[in-house]
């Protein structure tokens, strides 16, 4: 692997110069923001690893979009020689919602993507394993949607305690109550 | 079920079989399961099963105030919860341009490096179980009591402090903590020697620890390993010294490795990470009485609290590796999303699945514990 | 309330929890039970499984500091072996259904502690679709600790009250399990399907131990009865087959 060395604005013009109509934005000292068009990200990714030293995924997060009707994943990995941490947005439209899985170019995707299809129900055309892991038990919809309402399920699911009830009302209508 | 309903399940002759090691076991750490398929007592293939401590935390962070979210994040993960109070912190922080007191960032070091060593004499406890010596056990998890004594002093809990707020901390320290504090790990010192002699230098420990679960430094960086495990390898990697936050730049301490990649390794990689953070302790000490000023930045009316618009990753060095919190605001009084990226999703999950496949079933608890694993990190 | 007099708690619901033949009782029995009762509350082995994040304050409890031993509480590995469940916690279903399971593997007399806000309203998970709000529903609970993490000296007291409870023979929980299983089965069939059941056949045991009333069988109970085709691998959660690559989407 050879890595080049340099400065964050050696990085950015590495990969304009590959990858045309790529935005690249410098948020603080260490971090860089990548918004990619999501058919060249994993050439990104290749290209940020096999070049530049960005070889630790350090996490896909999927954001629901319900508005513009897509999710936002965001691809974040870290180079332990530059020290800089590089998050690539795609976004995906919601239907079908499926999107090719990087974990060939990084093993750690594996999990990540069986996260998001789990929790978001985004299909990872190529992934290794997207059997459920967390929910094995549920039969709902995928819970992190912006669709699906918690509250409203926990009050059709659950029962609450129930602390006064309408005995206890009587009694306490005659005089009486709960000893405390 | 009724017994007359019985009907025994007939298999194909094989020499192997399945077993289901967990959630209800003693050499699971936490609520976790794995299930193995096993020949003799070689594991051929291990598949983890999480979701015991599911809660929904992103769910429910996404329906809470951008304050109350303090009160849950300590939950993510039981043994070691400072780290998280931190790193939600300071990705609030960083999104709504809040300056932490340098008063408060001290401090802030301080309970970290507290809660390190707590969570790694908590596994030199666990660690120890696993093969066999409850002796060290029980010293382990005594000896971390009297720092969630000290805990319990500065913030009035001994495990969830929700002591670290956005913008600095909750309040000031309590009066002569800082020479109690001394006084502890003087005491921590002198007994580090015992826990040696009986344990680390122990030659049953040695023989069962070495070699297994070894992970080499090419898988490790392929496997997304972080934090010991992955110095256990020998990669002197360390987001405290990489990615630096709060005041660790001012700090001086080592990034202690070693070679090998085995259980072994990894138990001698955290107890010179407990030497390390002494020394970050005693430095804290020494200099924290000089600083003066507030511990926390003036807030806007919590209740009332709207965050800019934007999104951030905040990064954290825990006890158990590479914590990252993804949180996305459009500028309400909610966050939008927030991501959890525990240092066990991996090693709980994909590393350990690895590991096992080439142990055999007496290892199991060995390296699910030699990894430091924290099921609720992966669980969220 | 003020006064000293006790008001009843009067309702007009049927009465269910019979008292078992405790008139019917000979001398010898009685003796012969409260010396047991008495016995029991001495050694009680905990139940090691670790439902939630209140297990954390287990260690010091057990280890030196706290010493539970002392008062001869001590933590056992297996089920069988073991009379007082700990649920140290919240709970999320697909863990219910390994409490209920590891609950009805014990035998009786048995005893349950809830731990913490999260089981009995659900504490601060409550809007959680993932874990459930009370206990009670599910298993039967002999006592609570209040507190988001009890400390241990809590948890120490609850064990000594725990054990007065047993010795004055009132920690009778478990017997509410057998009374009523129909009802118990139906909130556990409301929240888990239809087909759920555990390879205990608690309706037997109600006979073996003599606490069958009139809430032991039921429409739930009934349904346990019409399948006949039961084996063991549908026992209790069908792991998905192996190579499922997808899901098909909601
Ligand atoms: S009551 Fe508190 S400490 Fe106990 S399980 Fe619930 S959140 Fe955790």
């Amino acid at each position: 692997m050879t890595v080049e060395t340099g400065t964050p604005a050696t990085i950015v013009d590495t990969i304009q110069h590959e990858i045309p109509g790529i935005k690249v934005t410098k948020q603080g000292e260490r971090r860089l923001r990548i918004d990619v068009a999501r058919d060249s990200l994993p050439a990104l990714l290749e290209l940020l690893k096999g070049r530049l030293g960005f070889i630790h995924l350090s996490a896909i997060s999927c954001v629901d979009w319900p508005e513009t009707d897509e999710f936002e994943l965001v691809y974040h990995v870290w180079s332990y020689e530059r020290k800089t941490l590089a998050s690539a947005h795609i976004t995906i439209p919601r239907n079908p919602g499926r999107f090719v899985s990087v974990y060939d170019i990084h093993t750690p995707a594996g999990f990540y993507e069986r996260d998001i299809h789990e929790m978001f129900g985004v299909v990872f055309v190529g992934a290794p394993n997207l059997r459920p892991f967390i929910l094995t038990s549920w039969g709902g919809p995928p819970p992190m949607l912006k669709s699906f309402n918690t509250r409203e399920y926990v009050n059709q699911t659950y029962e609450w305690v129930d602390y006064q009830p309408d005995w206890l009302k009587d009694v306490e209508a005659k005089g009486g109550g709960v000893e405390k | 079920m009724r017994p007359e309903n019985y009907r025994p399940v007939s298999h194909p002759p094989s020499h192997e079989y399945e077993l289901y090691f967990g959630p209800n076991h003693p050499g699971i750490e936490g609520n976790y399961a794995i299930r193995v398929r096993l020949k003799g007592d070689e594991v051929q293939e291990a598949i983890a099963d999480g979701g015991y401590l599911h809660r929904g935390f992103e769910k429910i962070m996404e329906e809470r105030l951008w304050i109350q979210n303090v009160a849950l994040v300590p939950r993510i993960c039981v043994p070691d919860p400072v780290p998280m109070e931190e790193c939600y912190s300071r990705a609030v922080e960083q999104l709504g341009g809040l300056e932490v007191p340098a008063r408060a960032q001290w401090i802030r070091v301080m309970m970290l490096e507290m809660s390190r060593i707590c969570a790694h004499l908590f596994t030199f406890g666990g660690n120890a179980a696993t093969i066999g010596f409850y002796t060290n056990m029980f010293w382990g998890v005594s000896m971390r009591d009297l720092f969630l004594d000290l805990f319990e002093e500065i913030t009035g809990a001994r495990i969830y402090h929700m002591y670290i707020t956005p913008g600095g901390v909750r309040r000031d320290l309590p009066e002569g903590l800082l020479d109690r504090l001394a006084a502890l790990l003087d005491d921590l010192e002198s007994r580090l020697p015992d826990f040696e002699d009986l344990f680390f230098s122990n030659t049953v420990v040695i023989n069962r620890a070495t070699g297994t679960g070894t992970i080499s430094a090419e898988e490790a960086l392929a496997w997304g390993v972080t934090g010991p495990n992955l110095r256990a390898s020998g990669l002197p990697f360390d987001v405290r010294r990489d990615d630096p936050y709060l005041v660790y730049p001012e700090l001086e301490f080592e990034v202690p490795t070693m070679k090998d990649g085995d259980a072994l390794a990894r138990m001698m990689v955290r107890k010179a990470e407990v030497l390390e953070s002494i020394k970050i302790l005693r430095q804290v000490i020494a200099r924290l009485p000089h600083i003066e000023g507030p511990v926390r930045c003036p807030l806007p009316n919590p209740l009332a609290w709207n965050i800019p618009a934007g999104d951030t990753f905040a990064r954290v060095e825990s006890s158990k590796g590479e914590l990252g919190f993804f949180v996305v605001s459009t500028g309400g009084a909610k966050p939008w999303r927030v991501h959890v990226r525990g240092p066990s999703q991996m090693h709980a999950v994909q590393v350990l699945e690895r590991l096992l496949a080439r142990g055999r079933l007496e290892d199991i608890a060995q390296i699910m514990f030699s990894l430091d694993a924290c099921p609720p990190e992966v669980d969220r | 309330m003020t006064g000293s007099e006790k008001v009843p708690v009067v309702t007009d619901q049927p009465e269910t929890c019979r008292v078992a033949d405790a008139e019917e009782k000979s001398l010898l029995r009685k003796v012969m039970d409260n010396f047991a009762d008495h016995c029991r509350s001495r050694s009680l082995f905990v139940l090691h499984y670790c439902t939630g994040c209140g297990a954390i304050e287990l260690p010091p409890t057990i280890t030196s500091r706290f010493d539970m031993e002392r008062v001869g509480v001590s933590p056992m590995v297996t089920p069988r072996q073991a009379d007082l469940l700990l649920i140290t916690g919240y709970l999320s279903v697909k863990t219910l259904k390994r409490v209920i399971l590891s609950y009805e593997q014990m035998q009786a007399p048995k005893y349950v502690v809830g731990f913490g806000s999260c089981t009995i309203n659900g504490g601060m998970y409550w809007n959680s679709y993932a874990t459930v709000k009370r206990l009670d529903q599910y298993i039967p609970v002999d006592s609570y600790i209040a507190g988001c993490m009890p400390r241990p000296e809590a948890i120490q007291q609850v064990f000594l009250d725990l054990m007065a409870k047993i010795d004055a023979g009132k920690a009778t929980a478990w017997q509410d399990y057998y009374l009523n299983y129909d009802a118990y089965l139906g909130r556990q069939m409301n929240l888990f399907g239809q087909d759920w059941h555990t390879p205990t056949d608690v309706v037997a045991e109600a006979k073996h131990y003599g606490y069958v009333g009139n809430g032991t069988t039921g429409e739930h109970t009934a349904l346990l009865d019409q399948r006949a085709t039961w084996s063991l691998d549908t026992v209790p959660e069908l792991y998905p087959a192996r190579g499922r690559n997808e899901r098909s989407r909601p």
